[in-house]
């Protein structure tokens, strides 16, 4: 059975109509239609109810701890109703009563006589010889003549011709229906309870002023009542609430049962804001994970980094598990749509991922649909965003004076004549960087609708997304649909198919450009060029500065990828019996990307175009059994077995056209062109694995995880395809010892500690195979002039013996909640060791040069992590809600590369004017440091001699001689930075007054450098001729001899790598504020309307030079995120939105 | 609960399907799937071998960098200013061990040779017609030797590796072998070359018998000199210059009658003239497979160019007016007004190479760029025939000289002419004829280190031109990627 999906994926993969077949497949998955597994928001709902109902049902007699065992009461009442001693009662202590006065005679007379006694003590005594039944929740007191274990939820006050009837739902954040909700006349013990269906009805007595609505591990609720006769209640989650319940790996537990490190982002905390992809959610608001937006383009690619980077070759980004499919592309998933995100970080948590779990776990679930009439939401926003900074380049009088003064001190004739000058100076110039930005607008439309029976549910929901970059003709845009449907077949058989279909178009939004790209050139092109001739023909070439291409042609080049994905699971959860389920998950994910690619280059009037096609295919089936069981109500055993299948696949041709004949048709005619050059490959990689977990808690105090998984794959050789993860973790909640259950204000205390390794494949398909390059590039020549012929030679070498990179992770923290939970902190201590580490070992040129996958190293993260929330105020009017979370990185670094002293790797950030490769890898030091000579600033006068020796002259840049040959070599490179920050800091605060929501957020990052290459491009002169930025103004001379920038000198020569040009990155941004005023419920009577402003980065404190400390220009494959080339910033965002529920 | 073990035995049954995990290789050209062992598989490796030669601003030949690693000479320099840091070091003799100049010659030398090696181990066992392997492997032996014989030239010591087409960690320690060793090697090589390629080519940008043969007398000629110091080397390379030139219509070798013929301009293409020796040829709209050294890199900034590289002062000043000096600098162009200015009122001051000037406005172009013309052959002869008999005045080696000698002036190059030839030829004066003739040819720098003549152009510098920084340097430091993962070399 288990391998059924395999085999039909075998199948498939022999057969060329490959996507017929799969959609075949689907298309048999999709008549399964009704067939659907229970989502996770009735899991939970369920959890709480059987909470509830175990809770109540263990004994008519109250066996709850807390309130009851410690208020005691004492009555001395003689002939009293019963009414006047339950007043007592509740006069003396918190405790209120819920009754029906049609069973209950409150009017029978007792007499009563208790000292001091607790009220367990006291309600046998009181209702002695009578049918009532009663049991004590916390402090409430219900009293029925029913019998409870059938009738708890029917448990309602009578009704009174003198009352008034009060009805209404009650629902969580997400418009679920909560049962079992105590809703209490506030003062008094009038209540109700509502229905599976959330709804309740209470009659109140005339004058009551409010209703008070509590529910185990929500956040009480006051409503007042008015001339209302319906008061529908949305109650949002304790910060710890004891049924909060968390999806771990392949099941789901209850937060308090974690031993292990895991972040769950709630809704709440972005709800108000205007995020569209799910780095924006995790961005700041997750303690240990480090979002940096490397790309500010719309659309635009971010670095996500959970408790570090541990890989050096492989990837190290999270792996994504969405709706159950693993390696889920998060960018397939609109915010909107999540039902939960939680964020595994520590071993215990990510083991059962095995061989992919070591960078992190985000697991993300999307909505289902409630049954109920169908409900309706509609969102619309409007966005218009501008560049938040631009650099400091001279106007042109300024810079047309600077060459001749350079000219001058180089002893050739001046650029300009001084009538020239003058006119510059007169008239001004081009302002590059004007020319290439401008404001970008957008608009995102939303419409979800949701609903169901009792056994089938649906949530539908359709997104469009349009918004124009800052930088001309960037822009980005998307379309999704997405059906999540639930179907309860029968009792025991439940079914679910998550189904999404997005399209997104992106054009020049990568962002992160070297120093080729428009923002850079738009630097270093001459503001004494125009950017247009006299017949408005874009100019071609800068005579002074620049030798590359006009940066307004450069963004009107296109790098359009548009991309199609289908993602579709599902399964079927079947109970075998009771506490025993069988999940036959299934995933299949279908996505085509195509990439349009346009170059004038109008310079060698060779336009190229090219155009790629990937078509990637995965199928998954996850089959999980799982065993729950308590034992003697004080051991809580959960099993968890099963395995899993992956098949990935990846089919993609290119063509490339130069020299196009037309290059206006640009990439949708590739036959009018001089060369064209195909590429195609074919891929595949395949996955097997065993998963299994043993969760066990004793007394909800002692809790123990331990998980395993074996994986095989494909991308391995013989013994070393399979490997085993082991993970263990231990929890003790302290705050249910008896040592500390007194103490009133401290509602959870928990110790945790984990330890366990997990793998990183780090290699693509063939690392373990010599293969031959074949491409026209490396491998193809021409014999015959304008003939190009192909070829092969070698490639990299191929290592047999390649096996996974394991990472070992330890780590210790607490929990802790205090004053009715209002205020938590959670704590994480972790040390992650990553071992076998696969290094591309950079080869000597004379053995044919290239790079070889080893084993041979270790790199080493810890860090401590922090995550503090507190509800600082809380009235009726007026809410304060704030959240902080700290990373701080104790060490990053390189443990060993083997025998090597060291390995240098090159980004590619600095294209061809950088001539070593700018990072480096050192035992001792962080991943990637920057690679340089240390500039130790301006030869002065009085060092002349020695300047001599170096060929450098008074006024020169003087750099730190390692060797001290005299030269300034290879042996003088050092490291010269990192960047990987140090500090993460997340701040959001959430202020809510009447209608109003007042949301600010603001992220810091420090301890890190940046590289910045636009600012060495202004101040080189390599690809560009002339120096460009305002600084050359102020030169070195010998009557400004503190001067840091050197003077003008046929010997000068600033090196761009150096430290001349790595800046601190450290930054303060308000990265969200927004303010949203929902309506009252009397402008709208059909629906909830509610209206939103937001900024986004509209605030940034930072001595960072460039545009955006957080863009960088990650070119190469690396880890390296200090470089900046011209990466694409973040801009200044206004949003303005409205949204609709009906 | 027999059901439920009936579903646990299926879930945990192990997948024993080993197929399922086995890694699909059927789009890839692998070493294991036997490359090599077919005359299609060698010809394609042939192609793969050559490639590194012409990688533009990656690898080979076939970009500015040629020209800065042999600027020490007196023919060529660069920028004061500009973006040219990179450059005026090697004109300046304190060159960095992280050069991209460098780097870009030696990465194309020992991606050839690692190319030829596969071949050379492969071909033998192959299947095909005898005649093509054969040749294909006499270009492999001839790819190997000359990539050495660069790399012996600029670098001196230097690995040498006969077997780079395997991964071997021991190769990783190796130690530099010394000159003579290389030479050895470059001298065997090349025979093989000799004995089993055609004597015409196969195509334009392949070697054939007749190149190996040139290029062979060229290394005796070098070995005659520093650092290898043997002048017996004089007579062998008379003798096989002799060969060459005896044999030219066998090999398809001949002089152009016209030295302007020799350079593809606008008006006229010059590729795969019959002076081509050995040349590199080129694709050319595709900037992977493109002639980088001409257009842009030798223009001048008026004219939009480069910069990258032109003539020193003193060499122009003393190269003899006429043809051949009127086809190779460009002395007066105009300016971005339209302005005619002289090479004095340039930005620069300097004098530019024509030759290089290409036919288009571009950085990239599909000419060819010869690296042998059999010009050289002539000049190889006439001073090892000179240095080999110590005969200034040996008839065959004047009329070799004076053939080069008389189309450089514009004369017949075939009929003697009193008023042009040389009656006695010293080894200098050779030397002197040779660098007008190669001028920016990739020649001059390797006649002065060979004849240790190095200082002598320098002295005479003209101020204007770039200055040494400290003692002249023959060698280039080997490029830190290497000495930085093998300590021993």
């Amino acid at each position: 059975m288990n391998r059924l999906p395999v085999c039909i994926a075998k199948l498939l993969f022999k057969n060329n109509n490959l996507i017929l077949k799969l959609f075949k497949v689907m298309e048999i998955f999709f008549n399964l239609w009704m067939l659907l597994h229970p989502t996770l928001k009735k899991l939970i709902m369920e959890l709480k109810i059987v909470f509830f109902l175990i809770v109540v049902s263990v004994s008519n007699v109250l066996a709850i701890p807390a309130y009851s065992q410690v208020a005691k009461v004492s009555l001395d009442m003689e002939n009293k109703s019963l009414e006047q001693v339950m007043d007592e009662i509740e006069k003396q202590s918190e405790f209120y009563f819920i009754l029906n006065q049609k069973q209950i005679d409150v009017n029978r007379i007792v007499s009563i006589q208790d000292d001091n006694k607790l009220i367990t003590d006291i309600l046998p005594e009181l209702f002695k010889g009578t049918n009532v039944n009663y049991v004590v929740l916390d402090r409430q007191i219900l009293l029925t003549t029913d019998p409870l274990e059938n009738n708890l939820l029917a448990i309602a006050s009578g009704t009174d011709a003198q009352q008034k009837q009060i009805t209404g739902t009650v629902t969580d954040n997400n418009g679920t229906p909560l049962p079992g909700v105590n809703v209490v006349v506030t003062g008094t013990t009038v209540g109700a309870i509502t229905d599976i269906n959330g709804k309740y009805s209470i009659e109140v007595p005339q004058g009551s002023k409010s209703l008070t609505f509590s529910f185990i591990g929500m956040e009480p609720q006051e409503v007042s009542i008015g001339t209302m006769t319906q008061i529908d209640v949305t109650m949002t989650e304790s910060a710890i609430g004891l049924g909060e319940v968390v999806v771990i790996g392949y099941g789901t537990a209850r937060k308090i049962d974690l031993t292990g490190s895991i972040t769950a982002v709630k809704q709440d905390e972005y709800r108000n804001q205007p995020v569209n992809r799910v780095d924006q959610i995790l961005q700041g608001r997750s303690a240990g994970v480090n979002i940096m937006n490397s790309s500010g383009a719309p659309g635009g690619t971010s670095i996500i980094r959970i408790r570090g980077a541990n890989s050096i070759t492989g990837n190290n980004d999270p792996l994504f598990v969405i709706d159950g499919l693993v390696g889920a592309d998060f960018r397939d998933v609109n915010p909107s749509n999540i039902e939960t995100i939680q964020v595994l970080k520590d071993a215990s948590s990510t083991a059962i991922y095995g061989s992919r779990g070591a960078n992190g776990v985000v697991l993300i679930t999307t909505k289902s649909g409630v049954s109920g009439k169908p409900k309706f939401s509609f969102t619309s926003r409007f966005i218009t965003s501008k560049v938040a900074k631009l650099s400091n380049i001279m106007d042109a009088g300024n810079f047309a004076q600077t060459v001749n003064d350079r000219a001058d001190a180089l002893g050739y004739a001046p650029r300009f004549t001084d009538a020239q000058v003058e006119d510059f100076i007169k008239n001004g110039g081009t302002d590059w960087q004007n020319e290439v930005v401008r404001t970008g607008n957008g608009q995102e439309h939303q419409l979800d609708y949701s609903g169901g029976t009792e056994n089938v549910t649906y949530f539908i929901s359709g997104n469009y997304f349009d918004q124009d970059g800052i930088l001309i003709n960037s822009y980005y845009n998307k379309y999704s649909i997405r059906s999540n449907i639930d179907a309860k077949i029968s009792d025991k058989l439940k079914a679910t198919l998550k189904a999404s279909f997005t399209r997104r178009t992106n054009n020049n939004t990568s962002g992160n450009y070297n120093i080729y790209g428009p923002l850079s050139q738009s630097t270093i092109w001459s503001p004494t060029t125009p950017a247009y001739d006299e017949f408005g023909v874009l100019t071609v070439r800068d005579p002074i500065c620049s030798i590359n291409a006009n940066p307004i042609e450069l963004a009107l080049n296109d790098a359009i990828s548009e991309n199609n994905a289908f993602n579709a699971s599902g399964g079927f959860v079947y109970q075998i019996i009771e506490g025993l389920t069988l999940d036959l998950g299934f995933g299949a994910s279908h996505s085509s990307t195509q990439r349009k690619n346009f170059r004038l280059n109008a310079q060698e009037k060779q336009s190229s175009a090219s155009r790629a096609s990937t078509e990637q295919i995965f199928l998954q089936s996850t089959n999980i059994l799982t065993y729950t069981k308590t034992f003697n109500d004080i051991h809580k055993l959960s099993l968890t077995g099963g395995v899993e299948y992956q098949i990935q696949q990846r089919d993609y041709f290119s063509v490339d056209a130069t020299a196009l004949k037309f290059p206006e048709l640009k990439y949708d005619n590739l036959t009018l062109c001089s060369t064209t050059i195909a590429n195609a490959s074919n891929t595949k990689s395949t996955i097997g694995s065993y998963v299994g977990r043993i969760s066990y808690s004793l007394m909800d105090r002692y809790l123990v995880t331990g998980s395993v998984r074996n994986d095989r794959s494909s991308k391995f050789r013989g013994d070393n395809q399979k490997s085993t993860f082991p993970a263990i973790g231990l929890g003790w909640r302290i705050s249910k010892e008896a040592f500390l259950r007194d103490i009133d204000f401290l509602d959870n205390l928990k110790l945790r500690a984990s330890w366990g390794q997990t793998g990183s494949q780090a290699i693509d398909v063939y690392g373990t195979v010599s293969t031959y390059n074949t491409d026209a590039g490396n491998a193809g020549v021409a014999f015959e002039n304008g003939l190009l012929t192909s070829g092969i030679n070698l490639g990299n070498p191929g290592n047999t013996a390649l096996k996974w990179e394991t990472t070992t992770q330890s780590n210790v923290g607490f929990d802790i909640a205090v004053l009715k939970n209002r205020i938590s902190l959670e704590a994480d201590y972790f040390v992650k060791n990553t071992r076998d580490l696969l290094l591309l070992e950079p080869l000597p040129r004379y053995v044919g040069g290239g790079n070889i996958y080893k084993n041979i190293g270790e790199v080493m993260n810890s860090g401590f992590e922090f995550s503090l929330r507190g509800l600082i105020l809380d009235n009726s009017n007026f809410s304060w809600d704030v959240g902080l979370n700290v990373s701080l990185v104790k060490e990053n670094k390189v443990v060993s590369i083997g025998s090597r002293e060291f390995i240098t790797v090159k980004q590619g950030a600095g294209g061809g004017i950088v001539s070593f490769a700018e990072t480096i890898l050192m035992p001792g030091y962080s991943l990637f440091s920057y690679y340089g000579y240390k500039c130790l600033g301006i030869w002065q006068v009085n060092e002349a001699t020695e300047a001599a020796l170096y060929g450098n002259v008074p006024g020169d840049y003087k750099y730190e001689d390692l060797n001290g040959d005299y030269g300034i070599t290879g042996a003088d490179l050092q490291i010269i930075g990192s960047g990987i920050p140090t500090k993460i800091i997340g701040f959001n605060s959430t202020m809510s007054y009447k209608g109003f929501t007042l949301n600010t957020f603001f992220q810091s990052m420090l301890g890190f450098d940046k590289w910045n290459f636009v600012y060495a491009q202004s101040m080189t002169a390599m690809d560009a001729r002339e120096y460009t930025n305002a600084d050359i103004m102020t030169r070195w001379s010998p009557e400004h001899p503190d001067r840091m920038v050197a003077a003008f000198s046929p010997t000068r020569r600033p090196q761009i790598q150096s430290s001349l040009f790595v800046e601190s990155g450290n930054f303060l941004r308000l990265k969200n504020i927004s303010l949203q005023y929902n309506l009252p419920n009397n402008i709208l009577k059909w629906a909830d309307a509610s209206i939103q402003i937001s900024g986004q980065n509209i605030w940034t404190l930072t001595k960072y030079k460039g545009l955006d400390p957080e863009a960088s220009s990650n070119v190469g494959d690396s880890d390296s995120r200090g470089p900046d080339a011209g990466a694409y910033p973040n801009s200044k965002s206004w949003t303005f939105g409205i949204n609709l529920t009906f | 609960m027999k059901k439920i073990s009936y579903i646990l035995i299926l879930l945990l049954v192990a997948s024993s399907c080993t197929e399922f995990y086995e890694e699909d290789l059927s789009s890839l050209i692998t070493s294991e799937s036997g490359a090599l062992t077919s005359e299609t598989g060698l010809t394609a490796a042939l192609a793969g071998s050559y490639k590194p030669y012409g990688w533009a601003f990656n690898m080979g030949f076939s970009n500015g960098s040629t020209m800065t690693v042999l600027s020490g000479s007196d023919d060529i320099t660069t920028h004061h200013g500009s973006n040219k840091e990179a450059q005026r070091e090697f004109d300046r003799f304190k060159v960095s061990n992280v050069s991209k100049h460098s780097d870009r010659i030696w990465r194309g030398c020992y991606k050839a040779t690692q190319g030829a090696n596969n071949i050379l181990a492969n071909y033998e066992n192959a299947t095909g017609n005898p005649e093509v392997i054969n040749q294909i492997a006499g270009e492999a032996y001839f790819l190997r030797a000359y990539s050495y014989f660069w790399i012996v030239r600029l670098w001196g010591e230097a690995p040498l590796v006969l077997n780079s087409h395997i991964y071997d960690e021991e190769l990783l320690t190796i130690n530099s072998s010394p000159e003579a060793d290389i030479y050895a090697q470059i001298v065997a090589d090349l025979k093989m070359a000799e004995s089993l390629m055609a004597n015409k080519k196969v195509k334009p940008g392949r070697a054939c018998k007749g190149t190996a043969s040139a290029v062979l007398a060229e290394v005796y000629l070098t070995m005659a000199g520093w650092p290898i110091n043997d002048a017996s080397y004089y007579a062998k390379a008379a003798a096989k210059a002799k060969e060459v030139i005896d044999n030219k219509d066998t090999y398809g070798f001949d002089l152009v009658p016209n030295f302007a013929d020799l350079w593809t301009s606008p008006t006229y293409n010059a590729d795969n003239n019959k002076e081509e020796v050995f040349a590199l040829n080129f694709a050319g709209r595709d900037g992977r497979n493109a002639n980088a050294i001409v257009g842009k890199c030798a223009r001048p900034g008026e004219m939009n160019g480069w910069d990258d590289f032109f003539c020193e002062l003193t060499f122009f000043n003393e190269f003899p007016a006429g043809t051949r000096k009127d086809v190779t600098y460009l002395t007066s162009w105009p300016r971005g007004d339209g302005v005619i200015i002289s090479w004095q009122q340039s930005a620069t001051a300097h004098p530019y190479y024509k030759k290089f000037f290409g036919n288009e406005w571009s950085q990239i172009s599909a000419i060819s760029l010869p690296l042998e013309r059999f010009a050289e052959t002539y000049m190889v002869y006439a001073e090892a025939q000179v240095m080999a008999t110590g005969n200034t005045s040996d008839p065959e080696a004047l009329e070799a000289f004076n053939k080069i000698k008389r189309r450089g002036e514009g004369v017949p190059l075939n009929t003697p002419n009193a008023a042009v030839d040389a009656t006695s030829i010293t080894q200098h004066d050779i030397i002197t004829e040779k660098g007008w003739e190669f001028a920016g040819e990739f020649c001059r720098w390797f006649d002065l280190v060979r004849l240790q003549m190095v200082q002598e152009v320098v002295d005479k510098k003209d101020p204007d031109d770039l200055q040494p920084i400290g003692p002249v340097v023959y060698y280039l430091p080997i490029p830190f990627s290497e000495t930085s993962v093998n300590t021993n070399l």
